[in-house]
């Protein structure tokens, strides 16, 4: 989801940073830390670190704010909870149909919090076997359960190597 | 130290809806592959109610049919939020920004409009607040002043505010405003006792407060609308 905080990477290394581990979803919640600063002025170089997000092992990511989790031929979707965090409250998702197609970098659906739709991109490019029809309901559950219940995409990813681009929990902290 | 940031604003006086969509269409790309700095555009549009990515269309509520007889257009659009009017005498910005650069996400960005608008209405003595959780937007009291509906693509912004000056409140009767349905829609001109200079004069007042929230360095504004829109092919 490339309209969050994108901080260049050299930017946020420079930041002190604070690696949260969780292992279950429902605490990733509890430990989000909103980043909303009421000052007047937006300082431009003003960059909101990834501290106090959670960020899970076992897990890809791109540098636009979404995850991957590749367990044999499926690779699973979503956004982190960074970038929940930074859109606010989730009110409508948009995904695509099963069996369409996905593509890296490029954007594969949308999600709208406080009047702002907002693209998300795919990490990998594959065709999609399987998308969260809970989310229809319940978009809330990617604020509350980014990694887990508030996943968006299944793919059968069609070039693995892509796998391989993506960062570590540990670089995209 | 940090270059200077510079935003470019284009006065357009009134636009047709569509015309202003493709206008922002490229400039989103170019601003995108970093052939312009961050843009505004500052507006008017004829009467025209627009709905969200939501399509909430249960919320307009005369026919279709009806709407060529009041004057109106409606167009459906991929921004967030839900139905609502612009029209004459209502300012319209359309920020083409870089999120990036600023290095804010959505929820600040929204935020940061709201600010601008009620930072904007203080000038005239008008004490506006930032719409509850589910409210975005700009009130005073419980009475709807501004409106917000932005995209996102690859983190550059598009659509953006629309703050009532004075413009003819009957055309919301027709729809359920923001999905709201027991708010009512208020101006400017409802809010505040003091005399109004013109429009132009209201659009830069509103810029400034927006490149002042936004911490621009440089404001460069440029007109001669009928060069910039012309340059669009209509046939596209």
């Amino acid at each position: 989801i490339s309209s969050l905080l994108g901080e260049d990477k050299t930017q946020s290394k420079k930041e002190k940073k604070m690696a949260l581990r969780m292992w279950a979803s429902s605490t990733a919640n509890a430990l989000k830390l909103s980043s909303h600063v009421s000052k007047s002025h937006l300082s431009p170089a003003f960059s909101i670190s990834r501290c106090f997000s959670s960020v899970l092992e076992g897990l890809k990511y791109a540098n636009s704010h979404e995850w991957v989790k590749h367990e044999g031929s499926v690779a699973t979707i979503g956004i982190t909870d960074h970038a929940q965090g930074h859109l606010g409250e989730v009110v409508f998702v948009e995904l695509p149909e099963e069996n369409g197609s996905v593509s890296k970098e490029k954007n594969f659906g949308a999600v709208e919090s406080v009047k702002a739709t907002s693209e998300i991109l795919s990490p990998i490019s594959g065709e999609v076997i399987e998308v969260n029809k809970k989310l229809t309901e319940s978009p809330g559950l990617i604020n509350s359960s980014p990694y887990e219940d508030g996943w968006m995409i299944k793919v059968k990813p069609s070039n693995p190597a892509e796998l391989e681009t993506l960062m570590g929990p540990k670089e995209y902290t | 130290m940090r270059s200077p940031r510079t935003l470019e604003v284009w006065k357009l006086g009134t636009v047709n809806y569509l015309k202003s969509l493709k206008l922002q269409d490229k400039l989103v790309s170019e601003r995108k592959a970093n052939l312009i700095p961050d843009t505004l555009l500052s507006l008017q549009h004829p009467p025209t109610y627009t709905l969200g990515k939501r399509r909430t269309d249960h919320n307009l509520l005369i026919p279709e049919a009806e709407l060529t007889k009041i004057g109106a257009e409606l167009h459906y659009t991929q921004r967030g939020g839900d139905i609502t009017f612009h029209g004459p005498r209502q300012a319209i910005l359309y920020p083409i920004v870089s999120l990036r650069s600023i290095g804010i996400g959505a929820r600040n960005y929204v935020e940061a409009l709201e600010r601008s608008m009620i930072e904007f209405a203080s000038v005239y003595g008008v004490k506006a607040r930032a719409g509850h959780k589910g409210e975005t937007g700009v009130w005073v009291g419980d009475r709807k002043m501004g409106a917000i509906g932005v995209r996102i693509s690859s983190g550059i912004t598009c659509h953006g505010l629309a703050f009532n000056i004075d413009p003819d409140l009957n055309y919301f009767e027709h729809i359920v405003p923001c999905g709201i349905a027991d708010k009512e829609v208020t101006s400017l001109r409802r809010e505040t006792d003091t005399l109004l200079p013109s429009d132009e004069v209201i659009h830069q007042q509103l810029v400034s407060c927006f490149a002042n929230v936004f911490s621009y360095d440089d404001v460069v504004w440029k007109e001669d609308s009928t060069v910039i829109l012309d340059t669009q092919e209509d046939n596209e």
